[in-house]
């Protein structure tokens, strides 16, 4: 008996990796640059970033919850440790990734308590702490940028290196959170905890799931992936101003959503996140490479969201149908 | 392990009220190991109250709680679960994104080093399924499941729990005849194993042929407790409402007139194939058959909520729209639906919204709802129906189970129908408003209204019906006059699809 649960599943994802290849195939046509390595490597570093807050954020959002605070976070992050670094010469790179992962679990506890310990609404809450930590750069930093030179060559040397000549070290790192966040979520309890906590929270209630530790802890996952996220920033763009990041939060959500994680939660996985990740950016550079004016990018991304949304629903729609159907045909 | 007879839970004077309301006044409860205990009682009287407070979900407010020789630690689910005390609620809540077989083991999934083991689970949950008589599949998902399929799914969940004690809170109420019959064997396999069952239930029935203990509450508190052969039908009737009842199925005969419904070779493939009848004025037609043989899905597409492929629906002898419930209200047809709280309720608004919906028209002053005839309908139904609440603003989820299925009755039958059609009307619903309800149905019958009814509970239907149409997986077996009707060859048909024996 096939398994419409795992087709479905299975079908998202594939059928999300099959727009993908179009999407490159037919930009790569008209513009054969977009296909080569350095195409390749252009489009996985400048996916990274979001790609890793996606992550970060999918447990939050499988959750029924949203975590609106991570591009402040990545901006706080960034502008830490490029302080850190202006002020300790000596620093190289691992101690980058120390300070900004403090600072995302910093803001990762903050949120967690508010959302999971009084349960507020996290909408509300991390709309809060996107203001406050926002505001937080702007007083820390004073309006002092950092560039370069304040940078350790250790950590900008490792954002160039690639693997296997078209792997950008940040995709690596994308690539390795999710299949460590792919198989948690799938294979261990505390992951299938998240998927029946967002799926019907009264009901995870009443089996003794541990809904608080469980959200408190993705909120404190989310913020750390957000503060190392801040790291990532300094190694692509060497440079970083108090308003680095700002409000591309939206850009996660959009490719989480587009990567099949419903905002009603119980449902994504982290391969789906980065390919819907991939996809946006992916659209977004075959538009850039077939010249169209950069000024259209924040409307086509809209555009994407609604359409990924509407084909959500299309989809639920059928599979619910077809589950009915199922039901019935068992029987005969 | 206890040994059987031992005793195994202990309440003495429970007490417990929500704000104002009282819903419990001083309880006692006693269950021994290797016995199944039927808990009974009206509508509201608090029997899902005491459940809860065993599972965690309530903390009593006065009393004591002996489980298992030691003091019950109350006040979390999980702290009953670790006790050893599995719950079926009476409104099923599964997890409709996940698997039937990871509902079936949520936070207790089968591990296999590390990583969870989903064949086992699936394996698991596909044995419990067969233990249960029902052909699911574990790897679907829990979306798109029947009310009563729902139910089994929370059965092989508590089973799967291995407890020492397994509440179950009407979990009957949506099963027709054979998945009753392969629960109860269930049940006696437990009490075989020395586990205790609290087992409730407002068919009587039911609760006669399994129980081995019996206590009645009545407005929170514990009026009898007795072992089944010290008592019997009449006097645990009596205890749970009062009163005597006579008459259970006041069906009286009424002038069938002219045709209302004509349904016609109505065919979905997926749900039912070729499905001709009609109802007329003043006649009572249920569809009886097993859980999922396709007639909450004929109902839904009279209605217009689901679809159809082909065949055609005629309502006074005028087609009706398909798929428009808007046009089937117009054309005056209620549908009371299977599933009260999904499709039948605004949970969180109150009685009295709930009941005046969908008589609006009706009950407005020039523009706006006139909040006096709401008020006199409320009241009027509240009489009608004995439905309890503490006010009638109330949010309908805070009403008991059965509370919750009269009010949706309440809104239907407020709107004054020409055809209404009732699915599993009297789920949940206790015996003393039972007989109201099947007064209510045959009243409407009487003005001459068409009634088309679906029900799993044989009784209703054979007391009921002036026709009944047997349906299995999806197909009309037969039709039978009231006369012909029994429950032998009701049964049989549904069954075996064979007619008339
Ligand atoms: N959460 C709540 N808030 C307020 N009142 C409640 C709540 N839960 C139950 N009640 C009230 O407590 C009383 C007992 O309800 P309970 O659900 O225990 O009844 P029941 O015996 O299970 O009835 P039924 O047969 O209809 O299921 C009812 O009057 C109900 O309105
Ligand atoms: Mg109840």
């Amino acid at each position: 008996m096939a398994s419409i649960l795992k087709k479905r599943t299975f079908g998202r994802e594939a059928s999300l990796g099959i727009i993908l290849i179009f999407c490159i195939a037919s930009t790569g046509f008209i513009n054969p640059r977009f296909v080569t390595g350095d195409g390749t490597r252009d489009l996985l570093s400048a996916t990274a970033i979001v790609a890793l807050l996606a992550i970060g954020m999918a447990p939050v959002m499988i959750m029924r919850h949203i975590d609106l605070s991570i591009a402040s976070t990545v901006g706080f992050s960034a502008w830490l440790v490029a302080d850190f670094c202006a002020k300790n010469p000596s620093f190289t790179w691992w101690q980058c990734f120390v300070i900004g992962g403090a600072v995302g679990i910093a803001v990762g506890v903050i949120n967690g308590l508010l959302v999971a310990g009084l349960r507020l609404p996290s909408l509300v809450v991390t709309l809060g702490t996107l203001y406050i930590v926002r505001g937080g750069v702007y007083v820390v930093s004073n309006s002092v940028d950092y560039n370069a030179q304040e940078m350790p060559p250790s950590l900008l040397s490792l954002g160039q290196k690639t693997f296997a000549g078209l792997l950008p070290f940040p995709f690596l790192m994308v690539i390795i959170l999710m299949v460590i966040v792919g198989w948690y979520m799938k294979y261990t309890k505390p992951g299938r905890d998240c998927y029946a906590i967002g799926s019907n929270p009264p009901a995870a209630d009443l089996v003794g799931l541990k809904v608080f530790r469980r959200t408190f802890l993705a909120y404190i996952f989310c913020g750390f992936i957000a503060g190392v996220a801040g790291v990532f920033y300094l190694m692509r763009f060497a440079q970083v101003d108090s308003t680095a990041f700002y409000g591309q939060e939206l850009a996660v959500v959009a490719a989480a959503v587009i990567g099949g994680i419903g905002l009603l939660g119980g449902a994504g996985t982290a391969v789906g996140v980065v390919i819907g990740a991939l996809l946006v950016q992916t659209i977004q550079g075959a538009l850039a490479a077939l010249g169209v004016d950069a000024f259209w990018k924040a409307a086509i991304n809209g555009f994407l969201l609604i359409v990924a949304i509407y084909a959500d629903r299309v989809l639920a729609r059928r599979t619910e149908k077809a589950l009915l159907a199922q039901r019935i045909k068992e029987r005969v | 392990m206890a040994n059987k007879g031992d005793l195994l839970l202990e309440m003495k004077d429970v007490k417990k009220r929500f704000g104002g309301a009282i819903a419990l006044r001083g309880t006692n409860l006693s269950v021994r190991a290797g016995e199944i205990h039927a808990l009974l009682g009206e509508n509201g009287a608090g029997k899902s109250t005491m459940l809860k407070i065993l599972a965690g979900v309530h903390e009593h407010d006065a009393g004591t709680i002996t489980f298992g020789g030691a003091p019950f630690i109350s006040g979390s689910p999980q702290a009953s679960i670790d006790q050893g005390i599995a719950v079926i609620y009476q409104e099923p809540s599964l997890f409709l994104d996940l698997s039937l077989a990871e509902n079936v083991f949520v936070g207790r999934q089968p591990k296999k080093g590390l990583a969870i083991d989903w064949k086992e689970a699936e394996a698991q949950a596909r044995k419990l399924f067969n233990e249960l008589g029902v052909e699911l599949d574990p790897k679907r998902q829990a979306r798109g499941l029947s009310i009563a399929d729902q139910q089994v799914v929370e059965i092989a969940k508590a089973l799967s729990m291995n407890a020492s004690i397994i509440l179950m809170d009407e979990p009957t109420a949506a099963l027709s005849a054979s998945e009753v019959e392969r629960l109860m064997t269930v049940m006696r396999n437990l009490r075989a194993a020395n586990k205790a069952v609290i087992f409730v239930s407002h068919r009587l029935d039911e609760v006669f042929a399994i129980s081995d203990f019996i206590t009645v509450m009545r407005d929170g508190a514990t009026v009898s407790e007795k072992a089944i052969s010290n008592t019997d039908l009449q006097t645990v009737i009596k205890e749970m409402v009062g009163r005597e009842l006579t008459e259970l199925f006041p069906k009286t005969d009424h002038p069938i007139g002219d045709v209302v419904l004509e349904v016609n070779d109505l065919t979905n493939p997926a749900y039912f194939r070729n499905v001709s009848f009609t109802v007329r004025k003043g006649e009572i037609v249920a569809l009886a058959g097993l859980v999922g043989s396709g007639r909450s899905e004929i109902a839904r597409s009279i209605f217009g909520v689901d679809s159809y492929e082909t065949g055609s629906v005629k309502i006074n002898n005028k087609p009706l729209k398909k798929n428009s419930p808007i046009t089937a209200i117009a054309e005056k047809i209620a549908l009371v639906p299977e599933d009260r709280r999904q499709q039948g309720l605004f949970m969180v608004a109150g009685v009295n919204r709930n009941i005046s919906m969908e008589s609006f028209d009706r009950l407005k002053g020039r523009i706006f709802l006139n909040f006096k005839k709401e008020r006199a309908l409320t009241n009027q139904w509240r009489e009608n129906l004995s439905i309890k609440y503490a006010d009638q603003s109330d949010p309908v989820d805070r009403l008991s189970g059965g509370n919750q299925q009269k009010t949706v009755l309440a809104k239907w039958l407020a709107t004054d129908p020409d055809l209404l059609i009732v699915d599993e009307p009297t789920r949940g619903i206790d015996v003393g408003t039972k007989a109201e309800v099947h007064k209510l149905i045959d009243k409407a019958a009487g003005e001459g209204k068409a009634i088309l009814m679906i029900s799993s509970e044989l009784p209703e239907v054979l007391g009921m019906a002036d026709r009944i149409i047997v349906m299995r997986e999806g197909r009309q077996v037969t039709e039978l006059s009231r006369k012909e009707a029994t429950q032998e060859n009701v049964i049989a048909a549904a069954t075996t699809g064979k007619k008339g024996i």
